[in-house]
This record gives structure tokens, C-alpha cells and sequence, in this order.
């Protein structure tokens, strides 16, 4: 089992002919990804990879299985593209964009909220079911599949957690990249509630960092609802305040986004909190076998 | 980008907000000046880059052009926030019957703005301001925005009747406007003042654009980088990476936010780093042989620690412009690199040919490990 995606999703590439989109596109193909269409204004008719071009995902979706979109467009049209992909009855959104204007992004996701649809990222590396389905930008060989959860607010940190814990032989259900900007289509809490209904993941890692409130809200639910252990990871110790530590999310001021709120959180939730990426797989380990 | 209050300032008064008559000095005489021309008791601010929270230095009042300007050579000069003012605001002061704080931030939870009003300083924390009974707090829709309705209820909340009501609500309502005009993540009354009379003005205003909607406001997109005032930050900008400069020696390079954090904090345990940077996606050789120059810049450095991972980043590419300036620039520090992901073998052999001290196992803690018994720490 995992959770947003699985050997059954069939995914459209908006913005398919950029030079991101045509090389994460071969690598999600190497990793065994059913890509059955692209989507670039203007570029219908042609091919990425072999797969078929559209100029609209309305279009696409006549001729092809499509029940994901990953978006790899321009900043400027995000808003656009997601709503052209919203409307088209897709459910399931993976936004890659960085730099995403933060109103914009509020509006996207009270859209598709409006829709039903779900919207992951933006600034995300994307999400992985390790053996069944890739969308997005992580390296592929550090993954594997196996009983752990992962949520993170970072790609390098998610590609962190799972080489390492590939690394000692334990395997992955999916990861979720969040996405490091100030509002992302679906938070820390909403990713942990799907995490606790798929029976496959017996133990959920998070990388949290400075800026905004979502770990304090998880903490919380954590503590209340939570039926299976989570392990955490806090990057942003060594932060400049008002100084954004390269996501446009990471930033305290004062009390306002401060690492102590989420350390004092998750420990008031008795949640274990790993000093080091190392130590990751020692609690995750621990949390196991427990 | 945080802008100076007198610039937040110009932006409400286009969206018809008043606000206190008042003028820019850069000298004692200047403010004296001012206040001489204004003919009133004045009110003197710092100007510097900062939001509500942060220490800025108070508002001092001042009776007469002389004290203006003994006031005025006071805050001169004077260092907050890491800034040293070189610019004071000179207004004139207002007769004070309520002082109303408003502030609009974004609500990463809820995903929409939270509108927030109160006779008291509002909390820097949402969670503690909202529960606040003293606090009239509403999310606003992110595609309609505040309503005048919503803004009038929350004038109503804190006691305002009548005209009183209604004309705080529009104030409200005004500076919801600026916000969505310029996609700002902050924007603020602290305070905006009832007159004895029943004007409203804003004595205090802050404004925070958004650095990812700066393409829409090419005006502000040029000034956004002469807004970063360490020298290095602001070359980092120009390259297109994110530089923080820390008080360390070992210099940090890293191709993400969260392994750049994260890489940081672990030198931080026994060592200093000197620096966060990370190049975000996109790296290129070029970009990497000017990241490491950047890096290096740092006077007193004890080595250069990367750590690289290759997903939408082609590492190949970017590790020989590390080994091109270990070569040119006859780095003599040690540079130690850990190198994952796709193209990672490739990355490798670029770089142990450069001679840089490769780290091929996945847990920063490790690496960093590595880089201490390199630096004989």
C-alpha cells in the first residue's frame, strides 16, 4: 500500500517541453512512471520521450488515462495551469514549481479545495511510491519500498532520509514533499492523517524546519489521534533571523516562526526528535521493532 | 522585501489611506528643518528594515525645531537589527484618542490571509493573537478578499459604533486593498490613530512584498537587491543562490534549503559555519565556479565543506566548476564535498580529480565527521 500514488496512477506533464519537464520526465519513465501525456500550449502534435504532447490537458485527457498531473510550468502561469488542470477533472495536482507568488498559491488551493481536487507543493520535489510510481525530481536509487512514511518540507532532506534509510535495509510506503513556501496545497497534519490510514506504513518521518506553525499543529494532532509512531528531524537551528534560509517558508522573527515553539511542541507531544540525519534511522529503527 | 515605513507609507496613501504629514531627514539639521516647516511638535522614527517585533527603536516626540534635532542626532548613526539608521521619518504628531493595531499576515495553516484588529499590540504569534479576546481576527477569501462587511464587523468588535465603525472599517477594508494590490505577505497599521476629532490616520505602517511576486513590480524588483545589505548576500542574489552569512570559518555550499540547514547545524555542534548557502535547482558549472568564489570571499576560512545532491540538479555539471576554481584560484584550504544522486559516480571522479575529498555515504552527520578530522578538529 502507500498513499496519493501507486502502480494505478497515469500522470499528464504540463509543461512537458520545458528543459526541466523533458529531463524529469525521462528520468520518471526510467523509474517505471506511467506517463501518458504532456501538455504544452501551442506544442500539441509533437513528442517528449515518446510520449504524446497536447496543447491542452482537457484535450489530452480525450485521448488518454490521465488521473495525476505534475507541473514543471513557469511561475508566471502556474495559477493558470493548475486551474486548467483542475477543470479538467483531474484530483490529484504535484506542483514542482519554485517561486510561486504566496497569493497565488492561496488561490490555486482554495480552488481545487472548491473542486475536491488535492494540490501537493508547491516547491516540492514531488512524491514517491518506491518500486510503483515516481513523480517528480528525487534521485530514484535512494528509494525503496518498504514500511516508513516520509513528509518532508524539503527535497534534499527527503532524498536525505530515504538514501539513509535504504541505506540500513529499510524501505519506503511513499514520500511526500510538502514544499518549503509559506502556504503548500496540503500541510504537515493532512499528510499525517493519510499516512495513519494506510495500514502498509508502520512508522512516519518528518523533516520539519523554521517558519510558520504546521509542526506545532501536528505536534498537537500527534498527541491526540496518531496510531503509530512518528520520528522528526528540525533543520534551522543556525538560522539569521529575518534571513530566509533558501525556502521562501524557512523564516523566523522574534517568536514568530521560531525553532523553540516546535521543538517545545513535538517534546510536550512526546514526540522523538533526531539530532542528526543519522540518528533517523536509529529511532526509526527503534520505533520498528517496538 | 521588507519596505521602509515611509515607502509602506506611499502605498496606503494611494489606496486613499491618510496618513501624518511628515518628511524624510538624513540630518539633525534636516529634521530641525522639517519640524521648523511644520510649525508643530513633531514625531521622529529610525528607518530601517524591519517588521513589528523586532527592535527598531521608539517613536520620540519632539516640542520644537531644536529638539528635533538634538532627537534626530541621537538615533542617527545608532545601529537596530543589524542596521545602522541613516534615515529618519519626521511627522507631524497626533492628537491621540484610540490607537488601533491592524495587522494582515499570511496563514500558512489556513491557506488565506488572517486579518487581525485590536486597541492592544497584536501577538507576533497567530495562534496567540487570534485567541486573544481583545483581538478581532477574520481569514479573508483569497479570491474575493475582505469583505467591507467583515472589515465593518471587526470595527464593530472592538467597540466602534456608528460613523466611528464605519470609518474604521473602510480604513481596514483600505489596507486589506494594498495587500492584494501588491501581493504582500505583511502589511499593517502600528498603530492607526483616532483623532479626539474622528479621523483616522496611520501613524505606523509596515509592508513586506513577497520576493517571488517581484516579477509583477519591475519598480521594486530593481530595488530588492540593493535591499540586501551584506555585501556577499547580495552577490549570492545576483547569482541566483540564497547567501547567509554566519559568524564561522568553514565555508558552506549546498544544492538545497533543507540539507543547506541541516548541514549547518551540524557544523554549528562543534565548529562554525562561516556561511548558508544553497543554489536551489539548476545549477550549472558557471554558477558553481562563481559559488565557490563567493564562498571563498569570506576572509579567515579553514575549509569548504558541499554537499550536493542530484535530483533536478545536474551535479556533474556543477562539480567541475568547484574543481576549475580548486585549480585556478589555488585554493589551499581543504575542500571535502559529499556527492549524491543521479550522475553521482560521474560527480565523483570530476572532483577526486581535482582534487577534492570526495564523501560518497548518504548522512551529513558523517560527512561532517570527515570534514572535522580534515581540519584536524
Amino acid at each position: 500500500m502507500s498513499i496519493l500514488i501507486d502502480e494505478k496512477t497515469r500522470v499528464v506533464v504540463q509543461g512537458i517541453t520545458g528543459r526541466i519537464g523533458a529531463i524529469q520526465t525521462m528520468h520518471m519513465l526510467k523509474a517505471g512512471t506511467k506517463i501518458t501525456a504532456g501538455v504544452t500550449p501551442g506544442r500539441g502534435g509533437s513528442r517528449v520521450e515518446d510520449v504524446p504532447v497536447y496543447d491542452s490537458v482537457e484535450e489530452a485527457m480525450g485521448e488518454q488515462e490521465i488521473n495525476t498531473s505534475v507541473l514543471f510550468v513557469p511561475a508566471a502561469v502556474a495559477e493558470e495551469s493548475c486551474v486548467e488542470a483542475v477543470d479538467a477533472g483531474l484530483k490529484l495536482l504535484i506542483l514542482i514549481t519554485e517561486h510561486i507568488p504566496t497569493h497565488d498559491t492561496m488561490r490555486i488551493r482554495a480552488y481545487a479545495r472548491s473542486q475536491g481536487a488535492r494540490l501537493i507543493g508547491p516547491t516540492t520535489p514531488g512524491v514517491i511510491t518506491p518500486g510503483k510510481c515516481k513523480i517528480g525530481i528525487m534521485p530514484t536509487h535512494l528509494f525503496t519500498p518498504g514500511p516508513v512514511g516520509i513528509i518532508s518540507r524539503s527535497g534534499t532532506m527527503s532524498y536525505e532520509m530515504a538514501g539513509l534509510l535504504s541505506g540500513e535495509g529499510i524501505g519506503q510506503t511513499t514520500m511526500v514533499g510538502m514544499g518549503g513556501d509559506p502556504v503548500v496545497g496540503t500541510g504537515l497534519v493532512e499528510l499525517l492523517e493519510l499516512f495513519q490510514k494506510d495500514p502498509a506504513t508502520r512508522v512516519v518521518v518528518v523533516h520539519g524546519e523554521i517558519g510558520g506553525t504546521q509542526e506545532e499543529k501536528a505536534a498537537v494532532f500527534i498527541k491526540q489521534k496518531m496510531n503509530k509512531p512518528v520520528i522528526v528531524y528540525m533543520t534551522g537551528k543556525v538560522a539569521l533571523e529575518g534571513s530566509r534560509m533558501g525556502h521562501a517558508g524557512a523564516v523566523f522573527t522574534g517568536k514568530r516562526g521560531a525553532m523553540e515553539n516546535k521543538i517545545k511542541a513535538f517534546r510536550e507531544a512526546g514526540v522523538p526528535i533526531a539530532d542528526s540525519p543519522g540518528e533517523i534511522a536509529t529511532l526509526v529503527r527503534k520505533a520498528l521493532e517496538a | 522585501m521588507i519596505l521602509y515605513e515611509y515607502e509602506a507609507k506611499r502605498l496606503f496613501r494611494e489606496q486613499g489611506i491618510s496618513i501624518p504629514q511628515g518628511e524624510v531627514a538624513k540630518s539633525p539639521s534636516g529634521a530641525a528643518e522639517i519640524a521648523q516647516k511644520m510649525g508643530k511638535p513633531v514625531v521622529i522614527k529610525a528607518q530601517i528594515l524591519a517588521l513589528p517585533g523586532v527592535e527598531a527603536g521608539d517613536a520620540r516626540t519632539a516640542g520644537s525645531p531644536e529638539e528635533a534635532g538634538r532627537v534626530a542626532e541621537g538615533r542617527l548613526g545608532k545601529s537596530y537589527n543589524r542596521q545602522r539608521v541613516s534615515e529618519l521619518l519626521v511627522e507631524e504628531g497626533l492628537p491621540v484618542q484610540k490607537e488601533i493595531h491592524v495587522a494582515i499576515r499570511v496563514d500558512g495553516t489556513a491557506g488565506a490571509p488572517l486579518v487581525m484588529a485590536s486597541l492592544e499590540r497584536l501577538s507576533e504569534l497567530d495562534e496567540e493573537a487570534k485567541a486573544s479576546p481583545k483581538v478581532a481576527s477574520v481569514h479573508s477569501d483569497p479570491f474575493h478578499g475582505l469583505k467591507s462587511h467583515e472589515a465593518r464587523k471587526m470595527a464593530k468588535s472592538l467597540g466602534f459604533t456608528g460613523d466611528a465603525a464605519v470609518k474604521l472599517g473602510d480604513q481596514i477594508h483600505r489596507i486589506y486593498k494594498v495587500y492584494a494590490r501588491w501581493s504582500a505577505l505583511m502589511a499593517g497599521f502600528n498603530p492607526l490613530v483616532m483623532t479626539p476629532e474622528g479621523n483616522f490616520s496611520a501613524a505606523g505602517a509596515f509592508l513586506e512584498m513577497d520576493d517571488s511576486a517581484l516579477f509583477r513590480f519591475p519598480q521594486f524588483r530593481e530595488l530588492s537587491l540593493s535591499r540586501i545589505l551584506d555585501p556577499l548576500a547580495r552577490e549570492g542574489k545576483s547569482i541566483g543562490v540564497t547567501y547567509v552569512g554566519l559568524e564561522g570559518d568553514i565555508g558552506v555550499i549546498c544544492t538545497g534549503a533543507g540539507i543547506g540547514m541541516a548541514t549547518v547545524d551540524l557544523i554549528s555542534k562543534r565548529s562554525r559555519p562561516a556561511n548558508f548557502l544553497e543554489t536551489g535547482g539548476g545549477i550549472t558549472e558557471k554558477q558553481l565556479a562563481e559559488v565557490m568564489r563567493l564562498v571563498l570571499k569570506k576572509p579567515g576560512l579553514k575549509g569548504v565543506f558541499l554537499n550536493m545532491y542530484g535530483g533536478i540538479n545536474p551535479i556533474h555539471e556543477g562539480a567541475k566548476g568547484v574543481v576549475k576554481v580548486v585549480r585556478e584560484d589555488r585554493v589551499n584550504i581543504p575542500v571535502v564535498a559529499k556527492a549524491i544522486g543521479n550522475f553521482q559516480e560521474e560527480t565523483w571522479k570530476v572532483l577526486e580529480e581535482g582534487g577534492v575529498t570526495v564523501i560518497k555515504t548518504i548522512p551529513t552527520d558523517q560527512a561532517v565527521e570527515e570534514l572535522f578530522k580534515r581540519l584536524g578538529k
